[in-house]
């Protein structure tokens, strides 16, 4: 190390004007600077400081204690990523596949009618008790659609129906926290909030009429085309939100279940119904 | 040659860092700003997108079971 020159041998240099000197790496660099240093030196000389070269110990034992506090550094550093960024990034997403989702709708009027774009999405979910305007609806609830900052249907491991079939379960996953965080606010929902789920023709309203707060992530039951735990027992259109609970864990699932109310027919200036008014 | 006393003395690798960049105190601050961004861009587009999978805080999805 340079520094045992510096520090043991070189107090009385140190004073004597020369110090940077001692040191190999900046010699030719600090030249301007030097000046600078050797004033700022003058004035805090009087007190000696003198450079201890560390023992091999107190070096291992410096450099591990700022390994532990870079590492909590980087921990904390992927809470804000989780909990923010995540959800910077799939908001952005999600904007620009709900605006190109609607283009495609404004696009197709007054032609003849098209299928379901299941790529783009099929829809918005307007859940006003939830407060986070539309969530785009996708076909699937792999890791990769879900992070997009969307709702998604589910296709594995309980095949969901879609809102048009005649009888069946819509049932819906997305995040609770992170990467959108779009059922962030399920807690909110209580029985009979309305659920509005909007496509290209049609508002679909569903009115909650069951609530599970805590499930295993294995009770896939709950998506049952008649889903028996929300007591009911008959084919019908039913609407599943399912996300994880208690908030930033994935532990549980929280699980709201609507029953279709009424179809509207979308107008020409797309005048949402009462409940979102 | 030690601008910034509480440096004196100690060393460790950031203290090996700061005395191996170049300039003064003002400039080694900005490197060091500059370093600091630098990593954090590498950790948010890269690192932590990739090993967030890996841990168990947010597998919302069943069939990841």
């Amino acid at each position: 190390m340079t520094h045992g020159t510096d520090g043991t041998g070189g107090g009385g240099a140190d004073r004597a004007g020369r110090p940077d000197e001692a040191h190999g790496t900046h010699d030719g660099a600090d030249a301007v600077t030097a000046t600078t240093e050797d004033d700022a030196r003058t004035e805090e000389a009087a007190p000696a400081r003198r450079r201890r070269a560390m023992g091999p110990v107190a070096t291992a034992v410096a450099v591990f204690g700022e390994l532990l506090i870079t590492a909590g550094l980087v921990l904390g550093l992927f809470v804000v990523y989780s909990l923010w960024w995540t959800n910077v990034i799939a908001d952005r997403e999600a904007d620009r596949q709900g605006d190109r989702v609607r283009d495609n709708w404004a696009q197709d009027d007054g032609r003849d009618p098209v299928g379901l774009d299941t790529k783009d999405g099929i829809g918005f979910l307007h859940v006003p008790a939830m407060g986070n305007g539309e969530v785009l609806v996708k076909k699937g609830t792999s890791t990769k659609i879900l992070n997009g900052g969307v709702a998604g249907y589910y296709t594995d491991p309980v095949k969901s129906a879609l809102p048009e079939d005649e009888k069946g379960n819509f049932s819906l996953a997305a995040h609770r926290d992170g990467h959108g965080a779009k059922f962030h606010g399920i807690d909110k929902l209580r029985k009979g909030d309305p659920i509005v789920f909007e496509t290209k023709d049609e508002w679909y309203v569903y009115k909650v009429y069951d609530i599970l707060p805590e499930t295993s992530k294995y009770n896939v039951d709950v998506l049952d085309a008649v889903p028996k735990e929300s007591g009911r027992r008959k084919a019908g259109r039913y609407i599943t939100l399912t996300t994880c609970t208690p908030v930033f864990t994935s532990r549980y699932r929280y699980v709201v279940w609507g029953e279709l109310e009424r179809v509207e027919k979308v107008d020409a200036e797309r005048t949402p119904p009462k409940e979102l008014r | 040659m030690i601008p910034v006393p509480w440096c004196d003395g100690r060393d460790g690798m950031y203290g090996w860092i700061w005395r191996h960049l170049p300039g003064n105190a003002w400039v080694r601050a900005l490197i060091s700003l500059v370093l600091v961004l630098a990593v954090v861009y590498v950790l948010f587009q890269y690192v932590f997108p990739w090993a967030e999978p890996l841990l168990p805080f947010n597998d919302v999805t069943v069939d990841d079971q």
